[in-house]
C-alpha cells in the first residue's frame, strides 16, 4: 500500500450559508498524479486552499503529509488559480525570494532558480524584469516558481488555464518529468482530455460533494459495462446478447445487452470468428463527467 | 521568525531601490537646500534692504545735545555716535545719508525723559533706536558718568537676566530654561514624529499590500508563510524604510541648518529628564507598532490603492488627535478627556509623548496606558492578520462588516 501524502476526511467548508466544500473525503498517494476534476464552481479551488491552509475548514480533518495543514509549507509546491508574480522585481530574484520563503538558503536557491530557468529556456532572462517577459514565458516562470524548492508535493490549481497548446504540452512534458523524478501531483482541472492523459486516479467533485473517486481506468470500465470494440475481417452476424452493432470499415462497436464482454468472447469462439483485436471500449471520461453530473441534476 | 526577517529584507530591499521612494527621500532636502539657496540669494539683499531701511546702523547715529550731559561723549562711543553743533548742520547730514537717524536731545530730558529721534525711514526705524541695548548703555555711561562702579552702570542698563527653575517631587531643582523647553519640544517632537513615521511607512504598506493583491501573488506567497509572519515582515520592513527616510529627512534638516538640530540631539539625555525621554521612546515604539500592523491589515481590506488609503486615513487621523488637541492638555493635562485618550491604545501612544513633559502623570495612567498597548499588539497582530488573511484573496470587491467580524471568529 502506497503511503498517504494527503489526506481530506469530512471536510466542509462554507461561506455566508453556502456549502462550497460539502463532506469531501479523499486520499492522494505517494508517486500519484491524482486531478481534482469539476465544472466551474464545483468548489475545487476552496478544497485547495482549505488544503494549503489558506482557508480554515469548517469541519473535517487535513493531513498533508502526515502532518495538519501549514506545518508542512516548505515541502509542497503550489500552483494557484489566482496567480501573478512581483512584475517590477528581475526574473531571479523572484524565484530566489519565493525559495527562501520555503526554507531554502539564499545560495541554494539561486543555484536552484538557475537550474529551473536553464531547464525552461529562460536563463537569458535571468536579470530581465518580470514584465519584460512574454505571456507565455511568464506562464513558465510561473510554474517554475511553485517547484523551485524541489517539494515532495506539488498541489496545481488549474494548470493548463490560458496556456495556448505549445506551453500545455511544455506543462504536460514538466509534471510528468516531476512524476519520474519521485513527486506527488495533485492537480484540478476542467480539461479532461489532458486529465485522461496525465492522471492515474481522479476525483470528480460537483456542488461541494464527491461524484466519482478512484483509478481513473477503474472509473471508466465501471462506466462503459456494455461496449465492446471488436475487429475481424468476417462480416458479423446477429449474435445473442448484442443489442446494438456499429461498424466502421472492419471496426464493429457492438453494445451488450445482459451479458458480459467475456461471455460475448466465448460466443466468437464458439463460433470461430476470426478476431484480431477484442477489447472494452471505456466511453471518454468527459463523457462519463457529463452523464454523472446530469444524472445528478436529474435525481 | 527566519520567514519574518526574510520578508522585511526583501520589503526594504525592493522598496529602498524604488524610484518613488528615492525621488521622495531626495526631495525633502533638495527642496531645504533650495529654499536655503533662495534665502541666501534673495534673503541678503532683502536683509541689506530692511537693514538700511529700519536698523539704524548706531555707527551713524548723529546727536544734538542741548541738555548738554552728553557731551563729550565717552571715547567707547566715539565711532557710533555723531555730535552736531546744531540741528540743522544735524538734518542736513541726515538728508545726505551721513548718518542713518538724529538723535535730540532736549533742555527738559532729565525731568520728562522724552528725546526727539528723527529718522528718513519713517517712525519704524526711530522705534527700533529706542529699543537698541546700545542706546540704553549710552545714556546710562553717560547720565551716570564716572560717579558709579562700571559693574553697576551695565546692571542699570540691562537689570535683569532671568534663570527659571523648576522643582521635582523630591524639591530638587533641575535644569535651566533650555532643559524647560526641551522637555516640551523633545515629546512633542517625537509625537510629530510618530505620526509622520505612521503616515510615512502606511503609505508604503498600503503600497505593498496592493501591489501584491493587484498582482494576485498573495497567494503563493501565503502558501508558504503565514498572514501573521507576512503581515509582521512587511511592517519590519517597510517600518524600517519609513523610519530611514525620515532618519534622513532629519539628518538633511541638520546639515541644512548648520549643525543647530544637531546640537540639539547632543544635548538632550543632558537636559531632558530622562524618564521623560525612555517613556517617549517607549510610548515611540508602542505606537508606531500597534499602527503599522493596524495599517497592514486595513491595506488588505481596500480593492484598490485608493479605497486602502481612505480606510487607513481613519486610523491616521487617530494618531493625531491628542496634536490636534495641544490646547485642551497645555490648559490641564491631567483632565478627565486627556486621561481617557492616554489609555486608549490608538492615541495613547502620542498623547502620551505630549502629555508626559507637561505634567506629573499618574504612575497608574503610565503603567496602565504601557500595559494596554502591549496587550494591544498580539491581539491587533492577531486580529489584523485574520482581517489581512481574509482581504488579501478578495478580489474586486470590499468585505463588509459581518464578514470582517466573521473571519475574527474563526480560529
Amino acid at each position: 500500500m502506497p503511503r498517504t501524502m494527503l489526506e481530506t476526511r469530512n471536510l466542509v467548508k462554507r461561506y455566508n450559508g453556502f456549502t462550497a466544500v460539502d463532506d469531501l473525503s479523499f486520499e492522494v498517494y505517494d508517486g500519484d498524479i491524482f486531478g481534482l476534476l469539476g465544472p466551474n464552481g464545483a468548489g475545487k479551488t476552496t478544497a485547495i486552499r482549505t488544503i494549503m491552509d489558506i482557508f480554515k475548514p469548517d469541519e473535517g480533518t487535513i493531513r498533508v503529509l502526515g502532518e495538519p495543514p501549514g506545518v508542512v509549507r516548505r515541502r509542497i509546491g503550489y500552483l494557484p488559480e489566482e496567480r501573478g508574480l512581483y512584475r517590477d522585481l528581475k526574473v531571479l530574484d523572484v524565484l530566489v525570494y519565493l525559495a527562501e520563503l520555503k526554507g531554502r538558503p539564499r545560495s541554494v536557491a539561486r543555484e536552484q532558480a538557475l537550474a529551473w530557468l536553464e531547464r525552461v529556456e529562460l536563463s537569458d532572462w535571468a536579470r530581465r524584469k518580470v514584465r519584460d517577459l512574454s505571456r507565455g514565458m511568464q506562464q513558465k516562470l510561473q510554474f517554475v516558481a511553485s517547484v523551485v524548492h524541489d517539494p515532495q508535493l506539488l498541489i496545481l490549481d488549474e494548470p493548463f488555464q490560458g496556456l495556448d497548446p505549445i506551453n500545455v504540452d511544455l506543462l504536460k512534458g514538466l509534471i510528468r518529468e516531476l512524476h519520474r523524478d519521485g513527486k506527488t501531483v495533485m492537480l484540478s482541472a476542467h480539461q479532461m482530455n489532458l486529465v485522461e492523459a496525465l492522471c492515474d486516479r481522479i476525483l470528480l467533485i460537483d456542488d461541494g460533494k464527491a461524484v466519482l473517486y478512484g483509478s481513473l481506468d477503474e472509473i471508466k470500465r465501471r462506466h462503459s459495462p456494455g461496449t465492446v470494440r471488436l475487429r475481424t475481417s468476417a462480416a458479423l452476424e446477429p449474435l445473442p446478447g448484442v443489442a446494438r452493432v456499429e461498424q466502421r470499415d472492419d471496426i464493429y462497436t457492438l453494445t451488450l445487452e445482459g451479458i458480459s464482454p467475456q461471455d460475448l468472447l466465448t460466443t466468437l469462439v464458439e463460433k470461430k470468428i476470426p478476431v484480431d483485436v477484442f477489447e472494452v471500449a471505456t466511453a471518454p471520461l468527459e463523457d462519463i463527467f457529463i452523464t454523472v453530473v446530469k444524472e445528478r441534476d436529474n435525481a | 521568525m527566519r520567514r519574518v526577517l526574510i520578508i522585511a529584507r526583501h520589503e526594504y530591499l525592493v522598496n529602498v531601490r524604488r524610484v518613488g521612494f528615492i525621488v521622495m527621500t531626495a526631495l525633502v532636502p533638495l527642496l531645504g537646500a533650495a529654499g536655503l539657496l533662495i534665502a541666501a540669494f534673495f534673503g541678503g539683499q532683502a536683509a541689506a534692504f530692511f537693514a538700511s531701511t529700519f536698523v539704524p546702523e548706531t555707527r551713524e547715529i548723529g546727536m544734538v545735545d542741548r541738555l548738554g550731559a552728553f557731551t563729550p561723549i565717552l571715547p567707547e562711543y566715539q565711532d557710533t555716535v555723531q555730535l552736531f553743533a546744531d540741528e540743522e548742520a544735524a538734518r542736513a547730514a541726515l538728508q545726505a545719508d551721513e548718518i542713518a537717524s538724529l538723535l535730540v536731545i532736549p533742555e527738559d530730558y532729565i525731568e520728562t525723559g522724552r528725546v526727539i529721534m528723527t529718522s528718513k525711514g519713517g517712525g519704524f526705524s526711530t522705534a527700533m533706536l529706542e529699543e537698541a541695548d546700545t542706546m540704553k548703555t549710552f545714556f546710562v555711561d553717560h547720565l551716570l558718568g564716572e560717579e558709579v562702579d562700571a559693574a553697576l552702570r551695565e546692571r542699570v542698563a540691562d537689570p535683569i537676566d532671568p534663570v527659571l527653575v523648576s522643582l521635582e517631587e523630591e524639591g530638587e531643582p533641575e535644569g535651566g530654561p533650555l532643559s524647560i523647553i526641551l522637555n516640551l519640544i523633545v515629546p512633542y517632537f517625537l509625537g510629530i514624529l510618530l505620526v509622520m513615521t505612521i503616515f510615512v511607512s502606511s503609505g508604503y504598506l498600503l503600497q505593498s499590500v496592493a501591489n501584491e493583491k493587484t498582482s494576485r501573488v498573495m497567494e503563493i506567497i501565503l502558501s508558504s508563510v503565514t498572514a501573521r509572519e507576512l503581515l509582521a515582515g512587511k511592517v519590519l520592513g517597510l517600518g524600517a524604510l519609513g523610519l530611514t527616510q525620515v532618519v534622513i529627512w532629519l539628518l538633511s534638516s541638520v546639515a541644512l541648518s548648520g549643525g543647530a538640530v544637531g546640537l540639539l540631539g547632543v544635548a538632550l539625555p543632558l537636559l531632558v529628564r530622562p524618564q521623560v525621554l525612555i517613556l517617549g521612546v517607549v510610548y515611540y515604539a508602542l505606537g508606531f507598532l500597534v499602527y503599522a500592523v493596524l495599517m497592514g491589515a486595513v491595506g488588505a481590506l481596500g480593492t484598490t490603492q485608493q479605497e486602502s488609503q481612505q480606510l487607513a486615513g481613519i486610523f491616521s487621523i487617530m494618531a493625531a488627535i491628542p496634536l490636534m488637541l495641544g490646547g485642551f492638555m497645555f490648559s490641564n493635562p491631567n483632565m478627565t478627556f486627556v486621561r481617557i485618550l492616554s489609555w486608549f491604545p490608538l492615541t495613547a501612544p502620542t498623547m502620551m509623548l505630549l502629555r508626559l513633559p507637561m505634567t506629573e502623570v499618574p504612575l497608574v495612567d503610565i503603567v496602565g496606558s504601557i500595559v494596554l498597548l502591549i496587550i494591544t499588539i498580539p491581539v491587533i497582530l492577531w486580529a489584523g492578520s485574520k482581517v489581512f488573511r481574509m482581504g488579501l484573496l478578495m478580489y474586486g470587491k470590499r468585505p463588509g462588516l459581518r464578514q470582517v467580524l466573521r473571519a475574527l471568529r474563526q480560529a
